[in-house]
């Protein structure tokens, strides 16, 4: 089998509707960080498709700056939640209400 | 192979000075905060200041014509529009800086974080103002959003900032990723990510439309939810309400500003070829982000929340502006020369209302930092009861705002909505613009409340009578500009006509 353009966004479609969907039914501020993550794999997956398709490497200049941008808001999404679990140890965001009114 | 790694950019360091300033400074007073011990934690405040002066002047030098100038391999496109945002920015900054460092004071509790972090995200919004490629818009907003994540959710010790700046980061990564998404799509179709072969890839309709609408499309929802339009609006009304007031002025203004940058700029580049799909979307979401705005900010008891509300119904007659410049009517081949005129001025009105709107917020939010006590921001609206007796000046400013947000003659509010509202009339689209009038109509009713509660009630113990007296006077200056340019708006509008004029791709 050949595998074209079009595997490869049907691949990052999946996972990019993966976590998508992990993002709205999960309510574990870990999990839902990585869903997040996963979504920007799936994108990555589709800039290295296209990049190869058009034989540009502008495509690959962007995942590498996405994996530096992603890692430092893993970073910064981390030492928040370290600041928010001493306080009121939980990471459930439904527990997260002192914004209510 | 030096030439390779090292690109020539010695003959774009003019263009490029106000970007290295910004950037160096920041590092600068990071390093001071860190290694310097015998400097006092509120000196990082004047260096910061320092910072944004120096960055302001080096706008100056400039070598060549008054047009766009593409740098570093036509990553960026400075021109005058790069350059009316960035001083947006950087007076924005200035006067962060100086209410932040008034509630620190006030507080007794510093946040020396705060001086740099401000600074990386003016950096953000002024590559993102002056971006001409995908990656420098990526980069611009995620420099920017990762900067204010921490502004928001940075006070130690205080979960309601925890919580706003972690709901903020969640729903903004999600967001970035449908944005990234959309850019990845777009690329794609363009077979590069500047924004030059996307326009020719539009204009040669080549590649595969589809493509290019499910990317444009994916790109709005990110942009959308960086200023806030709804249905993307749902983490404003928590975040503006959780960040400490000068941060929430900050974000209302310069952020949301630089999101307009970038939205502008972006639909102007999309709107040749993709008026039909954009147009009927866009005007539904800036008739919806309006009204709910309005609409709930009625029921607010909040102050900060009303105006988190408020600025959601700011952003609809915002989105007003990029309906015009988009609408079918503008920039077609048709009427050519008539509709680009629309387009100019529904263009330069958005300019005009960024800049207006950001003076009004700002003072707004200047009064609220300043007024409250120790440890607790004045927040809730009943006890502004009798302000007007304890601290006049600070009431008569935040007057003034709440006058010129509800659009009231003479303040600049007013000008700024004649504006917008007569280049949506002059594109043929009066349905919208009755709308819109209707809505600024409601908006007077919760913007008044406030000033009835401070004029004409009496003082109760536990009313609000803090008085730091720098971030009045700050706040009483921007109030003093809001009535100055209410009354003589011309000069500044036709400026932000010539500096439209010249975004060109």
């Amino acid at each position: 089998m050949v595998l074209t353009l079009n595997h490869f966004l049907a691949l990052a479609a999946v996972v990019f509707v993966t976590g998508m969907a992990g993002f709205v039914v999960r309510r574990n501020a870990i999990v839902m960080l990585m869903c997040i993550e996963l979504m920007l794999s799936a994108v990555n997956i589709v800039f290295a498709a296209f990049a190869r398709h058009h034989g540009d490497a502008g495509g690959h200049v962007f995942v590498l700056m996405n994996f530096a941008v992603a890692a430092a808001e893993a970073a910064i999404g981390l030492a928040i939640l370290v600041e928010i679990y001493r306080r009121r140890r939980t990471v459930d965001v439904d527990e997260l209400k002192s914004l209510m009114e | 192979m030096n030439g390779f790694l090292v690109p020539a950019i010695g003959d774009q360091l003019d263009v490029l000075l106000p970007y290295l300033v910004v950037a160096g400074g920041g590092l600068l007073v990071m390093l001071v905060d860190a290694f310097v011990r015998t400097m006092r934690k509120d000196h990082l405040s004047l260096l910061t200041l320092a910072v944004l002066l120096l960055a302001a002047l080096s706008q100056l030098v400039r070598g060549g014509g008054g047009g766009e100038r593409e740098i570093l391999s036509g990553m960026m496109a400075v021109g005058d529009y790069a350059r009316f945002f960035n001083y947006l920015f950087i007076g924005c900054g200035v006067l962060t800086t100086v209410f932040a460092t008034s509630t620190f004071d006030r507080d007794e509790h510093y946040r020396p974080e705060f001086y740099p972090l401000l600074l990386f995200s003016i950096l953000g919004m002024m590559v993102l103002a002056a971006a001409s490629d995908l990656l420098t818009v990526f980069l611009g907003i995620e420099t920017m959003s990762l900067a204010v994540y921490v502004l928001v959710g940075g006070v130690r010790g205080d979960t309601r900032s925890s919580e706003a700046g972690f709901k903020y980061l969640l729903l903004g990564g999600f967001a970035s990723a449908f944005l990234l998404m959309g850019m990845a799509l777009l690329y794609g179709f363009a077979g590069g990510t500047a924004f030059s072969d996307i326009s020719r890839a539009l204009a040669q309709n080549s590649g595969d439309m589809s493509l290019a609408l499910l990317g444009g499309g994916l790109v709005l929802v990110g942009f959308g939810f960086k200023v806030a339009l709804v249905p993307f609006h749902m983490w404003t009304p928590d975040v503006y309400d959780g960040a400490p007031a000068y941060v929430t002025g900050f974000m209302a203004t310069a952020v949301k500003a630089a999101g307009f940058a970038i939205l502008l700029r972006f639909a102007w580049l999309m709107q040749p070829q993709l008026a039909f799909a954009w147009y009927p979307v866009l005007t539904v979401l800036a008739v919806l982000t309006m009204s709910v705005g309005n609409l709930v900010a009625l029921a607010q008891s909040s102050l900060k929340r009303l105006l988190a509300w408020s600025s959601i119904a700011h952003a609809g007659y915002l989105m007003l502006g990029v309906v015009t410049l988009i609408s079918p009517g503008t920039g077609g081949s048709a009427q050519m020369v008539l509709g680009r005129e629309v387009g100019e001025s529904a263009g330069s009105a958005l300019l005009f209302y960024l800049l207006a709107y950001s003076l009004m917020n700002l003072a707004a939010f200047g009064v609220i930092g300043a007024v409250g006590s120790k440890g607790r921001e004045a927040d809730d609206i009943e006890r502004y009861a009798g302000l007007s007796r304890r601290r006049p000046v600070a009431a008569a400013v935040l007057a003034i705002a709440m006058l010129s947000l509800a659009g009231i003659p003479p303040m600049v509010g007013f000008m700024s909505k004649f504006y917008l509202f007569s280049a949506v009339v002059r594109a043929g689209l009066v349905p919208l613009a009755v709308i819109g009038v209707i809505n600024s109509l409601v908006s007077v009713y919760y913007y008044l409340r406030v000033i009835v509660v401070m004029y004409m009630k009496q003082p109760e113990a536990d009313s609000y009578e803090g008085g730091e007296p720098v971030a009045i006077g700050a706040a009483a200056l921007l109030a003093a500009l809001v009535l100055l340019l209410g009354v003589m708006p011309d000069s500044l509008h036709r400026a932000a006509l010539i500096i439209f004029r010249q975004i060109t791709f």
